[in-house]
């Protein structure tokens, strides 16, 4: 049988092997390529059209169609647009407020030149439950979110068939990090832990207003895959500890979310988590609230070594990403990045679930001939 | 009360506790030293070996951390007086052209709470930047933090621009490298004298260095 890109994708979230592995580029914000890689990716291979920006913030472009099909990618995304009548600005080229009031600025000296978030609106002193309360929320079901989405889906759909993946941004965590400030959230945890709660509440309430919103505007029958994700490990370790912070207080949440998508989609989208570093042990709580795959299967950090994910997860669960760019696809040669990219397929694809993808966002210094090693081998390489 | 109660509150991570117990044992006359490394550093010690064995996490550390620095901020003015030496010198920062601090921030932290004089230089630091610290400073070591795989290339410049002055310029430090994308391969082969996998072990690690006598 010939298989559409769709179906190699959904048959990868369903655990059966397609005729090749699923290939994801630009699904979301965190599956796609810096900037600065993007321009020699496109100078390398001849393409001139312009680059459109994904994330300004995270400074990753969104790949221009006929880089899409040159490398067999099976997924297309579909993001919200700019939040309208809010307090987001630019100060100047390398300063920005979002509409959550976080103030981020450009990292001018740094080579990938992305944004950090510096300041909050409840950055210093003591959370409270008040503060939190008596805030300005933005609204989750604010008409520009939604603007051009319909569009955008049928655009998809008139080009082939592929996989539409809805990246929704934000969450409960990051946001909060910006919010607050990332050292004061972590202790807050402890020592305010009504009030960060309630910040977490806030939050989510707005994401599972835009992902309503997103998903009615997409249709609901269009939405493939549901992308979200905050990062829950460090390199070497846990963030936080998974069976206490993360349960008693992230995973009712994160369940909300993933119930609030599934409902609004009738059961029919499947979710992807996205959280880098070591996401081991928190990987049962998220296949318990329903997580069908998670990105980007970071395989240098602690217990992330894709056999010992395969054997204990992956009757279960999808992974989606799995190309090291920490080590392989910076520093390798094609010939290494294509015998890595096989071994991953060998080891994560087998019997299906698996979508590749490099370990998040292409980083500034891959050369050119390792990314197109990468797709290639995705495209060419058998599963047997 | 007892020098037990002060380590049972960094345990506790009960910052504002650490303060009025070390406040009252200075005060009592209870010896400093005594005071620092039974009170504090064992405190910490071994929240760092629970963080290395991966049963506590970022925000225990940070608690304890900032617990004992309550304490060290009593006891550092008076440890001046009694002419004691700290353990080492340290000089820390984020490499050239990286601004991440979350790691290198919780490094200087547990290196503060061991006793060592810390010199953090921040992000974006340049080689020559460390190298004038380390001798203004009079360091043992350099400790460089990176995130980025684009700060790998300049960790090894900044690696080898130490040892260049250790070898011309009258200096005598130790090079520690640490941060996501690092691992020992990485470390010999830029020919730093350690690498540590995370905070609590590059305290172990720098004490390791400082007893062999640099």
């Amino acid at each position: 049988m010939t298989w559409t890109h769709r179906e190699r994708i959904l048959a990868a979230l369903n655990h059966e092997e397609a005729d090749r592995v699923p290939i994801d580029f630009g699904g979301a914000e965190f599956t796609s390529i810096t900037l600065a890689c993007y321009e020699k990716l496109k100078k390398y291979m001849g393409i001139d059209t312009p680059t459109e920006v994904m994330s300004i913030i995270h400074t990753c472009a969104h790949p221009a169609e006929e880089i899409l099909d040159r490398f067999g990618v099976d997924t297309r995304n579909v993001q919200p647009s700019p939040y309208e009548g809010g307090v987001d600005h630019w100060t100047d080229d390398n300063t920005y407020t979002d509409t959550f009031n976080v103030l981020w600025k450009r990292t001018e000296k740094a080579v990938d030149q992305h944004f950090l978030h510096q300041d909050g609106p409840f950055h210093g002193g003591k959370l409270t439950v008040e503060q939190v309360e008596e805030y300005d929320w933005p609204d989750g079901k604010n008409p520009g979110l939604v603007k051009g989405i319909r569009e955008r889906v049928e655009q998809i759909q008139a080009n082939g068939d592929h996989a539409v993946c809805l990246y929704l941004p934000g969450g409960i965590i990051h946001r909060g990090y910006a919010m607050r400030g990332f050292e004061a959230y972590l202790k807050d945890l402890y020592k305010r832990p009504e009030a960060v709660q309630l910040l977490m509440d806030k939050l989510c309430d707005f994401w599972c207003d835009t992902a309503e919103s997103m998903i009615e505007a997409a249709g609901p029958e269009n939405v493939d895959i549901i992308y979200f994700g905050e990062d829950l490990g460090t390199q070497d370790s846990c963030m936080f500890d998974p069976d206490t912070i993360y349960k008693d207080y992230l995973k009712p949440r994160h369940r909300r979310m993933v119930e609030t998508v599934k409902g609004a989609t009738n059961n029919k989208a499947k979710v992807c988590y996205h959280c880098c570093g070591s996401a081991y042990h928190f990987i049962p709580h998220l296949l318990d609230i329903g997580i069908d795959a998670l990105n980007p299967v970071q395989v240098t950090a602690k217990n992330m070594e894709p056999e010992r994910l395969k054997e204990a997860f992956g009757d279960r669960l999808t992974f989606w990403g799995g190309i090291n760019t920490q080590e392989i696809l910076p520093f390798g040669t094609p010939v290494e990045v294509a015998a890595e990219t096989k071994r991953i397929i060998d080891i994560l694809g087998k019997g299906g679930g698996y979508i590749l993808n490099s370990v998040h966002n292409i980083q500034a210094e891959v050369p050119p001939e390792n990314i197109v090693a990468m797709f290639e081998t995705g495209v060419n390489h058998r599963y047997h | 009360m007892s020098i037990q109660e002060i380590y049972d509150a960094v345990m506790a991570y009960e910052e504002e506790d650490v303060a009025e117990l070390v406040q009252a044992q200075v005060d009592a006359g209870t010896d400093i030293e005594k005071i620092l490394n039974e009170g504090l550093i064992s405190a910490l010690d071994v929240i760092g070996e629970k963080f290395s064995a991966g049963t506590l996490f970022v925000p225990e550390m940070l608690m304890a951390a900032e617990a004992v620095q309550a304490g060290l901020e009593i006891v550092r003015p008076l440890l001046i007086d009694t002419g004691a030496k700290p353990v080492g010198t340290v000089i820390l920062g984020t490499v050239k052209g990286d601004l991440h601090d979350i790691g290198k921030n919780l490094v200087g932290m547990m290196f503060e709470g061991a006793g060592f004089k810390l010199i953090d230089l921040g992000t974006d630091v340049d080689p020559e930047e460390f190298i004038s610290a380390a001798q203004e400073n009079d360091a043992d070591i350099i400790a460089l933090s990176g995130l980025l795989t684009t700060s790998m290339p300049e960790m090894e410049k900044t690696v080898e621009a130490i040892r260049d002055a250790n070898k011309n310029r009258n200096l005598n430090v130790k090079t520690m490298v640490g941060g996501p994308p690092i691992n020992e391969e990485f470390a010999t082969r830029i020919g730093a004298d350690g690498y540590s996998v995370d905070a609590p072990t590059a305290v172990d690690d720098a004490r390791a260095l400082m007893a062999a006598g640099i």
